[in-house]
C-alpha cells in the first residue's frame, strides 16, 4: 500500500467536533484564512479546476467547472447548497463527515460559496439526520462567534449567512433540482433541464449544489493548491474517496482511500477481507442503484469515469456472498424504488410498482412466461423514457442480476 | 431556422417546441399530460428519437439542424409500454365510466393496440398476503368525491397528468401521497369546495374528473309523456356543441336533435340574456354607487365570496338568465298555456358548470354539452336524418309586450357570452366608464386594485374562464378556443 493521504478524515476521531478551538489547533480554518487575504475567487476555482475533483455525489461532475458557471453568472443574487440528504441505502458517508468534523464541511461551504458569490448557503440536510442537524447547527453558531460567518467574514468584503434546512428524508431529494424545488417549499420532484440550476436554481437564481464529501475537500485544496491534490488517486479522478463497506467483509466501516484502488484492494486492505467462511458473489457498487461487480470485475479501478463500465455512485460496496438470498435482494431493491419513486411520470409510478409485484412474485417462485416478458419491458422503459435518472437507477441493479443470475433468479419458477 | 423531421426538412422559429412544430405541419403525436400552456413531460407517450436517443417532445426546444424521428421501433416501443401500465391500472372500467367513446386513453389504448396485460397478476397468480396487498392499495390509492353539486371526482380512474392541476385558478389539486400511491388531490382529501368553473372538467383527458348529474332523471323527464321538458340552450353551446356529435352543425340541427330526444320546447336562452341586461341597466342607472361587479358568471360570484368577501356588496345582484327564463317558464308561460308548473321541467344547456351550483327552484337542472352529448349517445339517434327546425317563439311573444324594444336582437346576444360583451352594452346605455377582467389573472389584479382604491369606474365585468362562457368549463372537451 502507498503512504495513505489522509484528507476528510485527517480529524476523525482526533479533534472534538463540537469543539471550534480543537478543530482551529488542529490547522482547521487555515484555508479560509488563507482565501481571503491571498485569493480571487478566479483563482481559487482554477485551483480546484487543477485538482481535477469531481462530484462525490455519484455523478462525479467536475467541481470546478460547476463553481466557474456559477461564478461567471452576472446576477448579484445566488445561492450555494450542500447536498447532504444522502438516502441512498447503506451510504452514510456524509453523515460521518458531519458527525467527526462538522467544521471541515463549514470551512468548505463558505470557500465554496465566496467562491461562487453567494451570500447565503443551505444545507439540505436528510430529515432523518438529526442529530447530525444539531451538531451542524452548532458548529454553525461557532463559526459565526469566530466571524468566519456574518456580513463580514474575518472583517473583509466577503459575507455569508448559513442555514440549516431539514428535508423531509425523500430519496428524490438528493436530485439537484428536486432539492431545490423542495427548499423553496415545492413538491419534490426534479424539474425540466435546460434551465440547469447553475443558471436558474433556487429561487430562480444561479446556484451550486454539491455534496457534502465534495466539499470537505475544498479546505485542503485551497490550503496545499491543486496541482498536490491531483497527485493524489488516480489521473482521471484524483483524490480520496470515503468507501462504506457493507455485506460479508470483515470491517463494516466507512474507509477513506485514493481513488483509483481496486475493488479487491478495497475489501482486502481496507475491509480486511470477506467474512471468514463466506466465499465472494458479486458486490455492487453505489448503493441501491449500483452495478453488480462480478470475480471477474474485482481487479476495477474503483475512479469517476464517464466510459467505465461500473460507475463508482456514492462508494456504498455491499459485498454479497453466495449464502445471500437474490430474491430477497431484488425485492429489497424494488421496493425501495418503489417507496421512492415521486409519482411524477408513468414509466416511473406504476413501472417500479409492477416490477415491485413481480418481486414479490418471484420471491415466492410464482413467476410466470408472461412476468418474464413483464419484467424485460418495464426494465427497458425505466431505462430509456423516464423524466430523471431515478427510473434509470431503478433498473440498473435488478436489470444486473437478471442478466448475470438468470438461473439463480428463475430456479423456483413454475 | 430549419429542422428534419422524418427526413423531412421543416421550418421552427427558436423558441418552439418539437411538438409544437409538428403541430403546425400536422404531424401527428399523442400526448396525454399536454395542454395549450403546459407541458410537463409526465406521460413520457409524446417521446420521439433524436439521435437514438429518446426525448420528450412536448417540453424540448427545437435547434437548428435537429433531426427527429416521430415513428420509429423504439419509439412506438414506449409508448406502448408507458400506455400499457397506465392501462393496466385502469382497464376493466369503461363500460361504467361516464367518459366512454369520448375518452383520450381509451382512444390511444386503441390506436396502439394495447390488447395484453402482462403487468398484471392473473388471480391464480396470487398468493393470499399479496391480494390482502393489492385490497389495501386500492382502497390507499381511490378517492371518490361527490360531496359538491358540479364536479364529481374518483382518482380510480386518474392517469396523474397534472392537467386539473395547471388549469385551476384557484390551484385546488394537487398530488398527494408518492410513488404508485400517488393520487391527485385536495390537501387532505377535503371535499372540493371551489369556484366550479369546470375547466378541470374539460380538460380531464380520461373520466377522473367529471360533471356531477342527474342523467338517469333527466332521461326519466325526456320520456315521462305526462311531463313537459323544456331546453334552454345557451348561444355560447352552438360553437362546441358539433364536437361532441358531428352532425349538430348549425343552430337548426341543434334544435331538432333537443326536440328528437323528447324536449316539447326548445327556447333561446339569447332571451333570456336580453332579460337579464334590461334589469342590470335599470339598477345601474338607479344605483348611485360605483364599482359595481355585473354578478353573470356564477364563478366570479364565488370567487369574490370565498376570497375577496368584501367585495360582496358591490356584485350586482341579479339572477342568472336561465333563472329569469324558468321563472317566466313556470309562472307566465305556465299559466297562460294552462300547464300545471309542477309537469314543466326546465333544463338549461349550458357551457358553465358553476350554473349548477347557484340554480334556484324554478331551474330544474343545468346540464354541461359534455352532459348533452352523453344524453345523445345514450339515446341512439340517427342524427343524419333529423329535420332542422328552429327555436320555440311563443315565449318572446307572449312576454313581450306589444311594441317593446329589446336590448338586442338574437344576434347580439352572442356578444355577451365572450368576456367583455355585457359591460360594452351596458356602457353604451348608461353613459359609464367601465372594467373588464379576462380569466383570474386579471381579475385578481383587479380586485387587488380594487382593494387599494385604485380602480374607479362604474361597472366592472369579469369572466373566470379565459375568454368567457363560450371558452366555459362545461363546453365539449375537444372544442379548442
Amino acid at each position: 500500500m502507498e503512504t495513505e493521504i489522509k484528507i476528510i478524515t485527517q480529524n476523525w476521531g482526533r479533534i472534538n467536533p463540537q469543539s471550534i478551538d480543537e478543530y482551529i489547533a488542529a490547522g482547521g480554518y487555515q484555508a479560509l484564512f488563507k482565501f481571503i487575504k491571498e485569493m480571487d475567487p478566479e483563482i481559487a476555482v482554477e485551483e480546484i479546476k487543477t485538482s481535477g475533483l469531481c462530484g462525490r455525489g455519484g455523478a462525479g461532475f467536475p467541481t470546478g467547472l460547476k463553481l466557474e458557471s456559477v461564478q461567471k453568472e452576472k446576477v448579484t443574487e445566488k445561492y450555494f447548497i450542500c447536498n447532504l440528504d444522502e438516502s441512498e441505502p447503506g451510504t452514510y458517508k456524509d453523515r460521518m463527515i458531519a458527525e467527526n468534523d462538522p467544521h471541515m464541511l463549514i470551512e468548505g461551504i463558505i470557500i465554496a460559496s465566496l467562491i461562487v458569490g453567494a451570500k447565503k448557503a443551505f444545507i439540505y440536510i436528510n430529515g432523518n439526520y438529526k442529530k447530525s442537524a444539531e451538531i451542524l447547527e452548532r458548529a454553525v453558531g461557532q463559526a459565526k462567534q469566530k466571524v468566519f460567518l456574518g456580513p463580514a467574514i474575518l472583517h473583509s468584503r466577503y459575507g455569508l449567512e448559513i442555514e440549516i434546512f431539514e428535508g423531509a428524508g425523500a430519496y428524490i431529494c438528493g436530485e439537484e433540482t428536486a432539492l431545490i424545488n423542495s427548499i423553496e417549499g415545492k413538491r419534490g420532484e426534479p424539474r425540466m433541464r435546460p434551465p440547469f440550476p447553475t443558471q436558474s436554481g433556487l429561487f430562480g437564481k444561479p446556484t451550486a449544489v454539491n455534496n457534502a464529501e465534495t466539499i470537505a475537500n475544498i479546505p485542503w485544496i485551497i490550503e496545499n493548491g491543486g496541482a498536490e491534490f491531483a497527485k493524489v488517486g488516480s489521473k482521471k479522478s484524483p483524490g480520496t474517496k470515503l468507501f462504506i463497506l457493507d455485506g460479508a467483509v470483515k470491517n463494516r466501516d466507512v474507509v477513506e482511500a485514493p481513488l483509483g484502488i481496486t475493488l479487491k484492494e478495497l475489501i482486502d486492505n481496507y475491509g480486511g477481507g470477506i467474512y471468514a467462511g463466506k466465499e465472494f458473489w458479486f458486490a455492487q457498487v453505489g448503493g441501491s442503484s449500483g452495478r453488480l461487480a462480478l470475480e471477474k470485475d474485482l481487479e476495477m479501478k474503483l475512479e469517476y469515469d464517464r466510459e467505465a463500465k461500473i460507475p463508482l455512485g456514492s462508494g456504498a460496496i455491499l459485498v454479497v456472498d453466495k449464502m445471500a438470498d437474490i430474491h430477497e435482494l431484488l425485492l429489497s431493491w424494488a421496493s425501495f424504488f418503489r417507496r421512492e419513486s415521486c409519482g411524477k411520470c408513468v414509466p416511473c409510478r406504476e413501472g417500479t410498482f409492477r416490477l415491485w409485484e413481480i418481486a414479490k412474485r418471484l420471491r415466492d417462485g410464482e413467476i410466470s412466461d408472461r412476468d418474464k416478458a413483464a419484467i424485460e419491458d418495464i426494465l427497458w422503459t425505466l431505462n430509456n423514457t423516464t423524466f430523471c435518472p431515478l427510473g434509470k437507477f431503478a433498473a440498473t441493479a435488478f436489470g444486473d442480476a437478471l442478466q448475470y443470475f438468470p438461473k439463480e433468479i428463475y430456479k423456483l419458477s413454475k | 431556422m430549419k429542422i428534419k423531421i422524418n427526413n423531412q426538412e421543416y421550418e421552427a422559429r427558436a423558441g418552439e417546441t418539437i411538438y409544437q412544430v409538428c403541430q403546425k405541419n400536422r404531424i401527428k403525436i399523442p400526448t396525454l399530460c399536454s395542454l395549450k400552456d403546459f407541458h410537463e413531460g409526465l406521460c413520457r407517450i409524446c417521446v420521439v428519437e433524436q439521435n437514438g436517443k429518446l426525448i420528450t417532445s412536448c417540453n424540448k426546444q427545437v435547434s437548428d439542424g435537429m433531426e427527429i424521428a416521430t415513428e420509429s421501433e423504439e419509439v412506438s416501443r414506449a409508448r406502448r409500454i408507458n400506455l400499457e401500465l397506465l392501462w393496466s391500472d385502469h382497464a376493466g372500467k369503461c363500460v361504467t365510466c361516464k367518459k366512454n367513446r369520448k375518452c383520450e386513453l381509451q382512444d390511444l389504448a386503441e390506436e396502439y393496440k394495447i390488447e395484453n396485460f402482462h403487468f398484471v397478476p392473473r388471480k391464480e397468480e396470487l398468493t393470499i398476503g399479496e391480494e390482502l396487498d393489492l385490497l389495501k392499495d386500492n382502497r390507499l390509492r381511490v378517492v371518490v368525491d361527490e360531496g359538491n353539486p358540479a364536479i364529481s371526482r374518483t382518482t380510480e380512474l386518474c392517469v396523474e397528468c397534472r392537467r386539473c392541476i395547471n388549469v385551476c385558478p384557484t390551484k385546488e389539486f394537487g398530488f398527494n401521497n408518492r410513488a404508485g400511491d400517488v393520487v391527485v388531490g385536495t390537501p387532505y382529501e377535503k371535499p372540493l369546495d371551489c369556484i366550479f368553473c369546470g375547466q378541470c372538467v374539460k380538460d380531464c383527458p380520461v373520466g377522473a374528473i367529471t360533471d356531477k348529474n342527474d342523467l338517469p332523471k333527466i332521461i326519466g323527464e325526456l320520456d315521462d309523456l305526462k311531463k313537459m321538458a323544456v331546453a334552454l340552450v345557451d348561444p355560447a353551446i352552438l360553437e362546441s356543441v358539433a364536437f361532441e356529435q358531428e352532425e349538430m352543425d348549425s343552430k337548426e340541427k341543434i334544435v331538432g336533435v333537443l326536440q328528437a330526444i323528447g324536449f316539447e320546447k326548445v327556447f333561446d336562452l339569447g332571451f333570456g340574456m336580453e332579460l337579464m341586461l334590461e334589469q342590470m341597466e335599470k339598477k345601474i342607472k338607479d344605483s348611485p354607487g360605483k364599482n359595481i361587479i355585473l354578478g353573470h358568471c356564477p364563478s366570479l360570484n364565488l370567487y369574490i365570496q370565498k376570497y375577496y368577501p368584501q367585495f360582496v356588496e358591490n356584485i350586482l345582484n341579479v339572477a342568472n338568465p336561465d333563472e329569469i327564463m324558468a321563472e317566466h317558464i313556470k309562472r307566465d308561460y305556465a299559466r297562460e298555456q294552462k300547464i300545471n308548473p309542477d309537469d314543466i321541467a326546465v333544463i338549461s344547456i349550458s357551457s358553465c358548470t358553476a350554473k349548477k351550483v347557484s340554480k334556484s327552484e324554478n331551474l330544474d337542472y343545468v346540464i354541461t354539452v359534455r352532459e348533452l352529448g352523453r344524453i345523445i349517445r345514450q339515446k341512439n339517434i340517427k342524427l343524419a336524418d333529423i329535420k332542422q327546425t328552429d327555436f320555440n317563439n311563443e315565449l318572446v311573444r307572449s312576454l313581450a309586450p306589444p311594441g317593446a324594444k329589446l336590448l338586442l336582437n338574437g344576434k347580439s346576444a352572442k356578444n355577451i357570452i365572450r368576456t367583455g360583451g355585457a359591460a360594452e352594452i351596458l356602457a353604451k346605455k348608461t353613459k359609464a366608464k367601465y372594467v373588464v377582467a379576462d380569466g383570474i389573472e386579471q381579475i385578481k389584479n383587479i380586485l387587488n386594485n380594487l382593494s387599494k382604491s385604485r380602480i374607479e369606474t362604474k361597472i366592472i365585468e369579469g369572466m373566470v374562464c379565459p375568454g368567457g362562457c363560450v371558452n366555459g368549463g362545461g363546453q365539449s372537451r375537444n372544442f379548442k378556443f
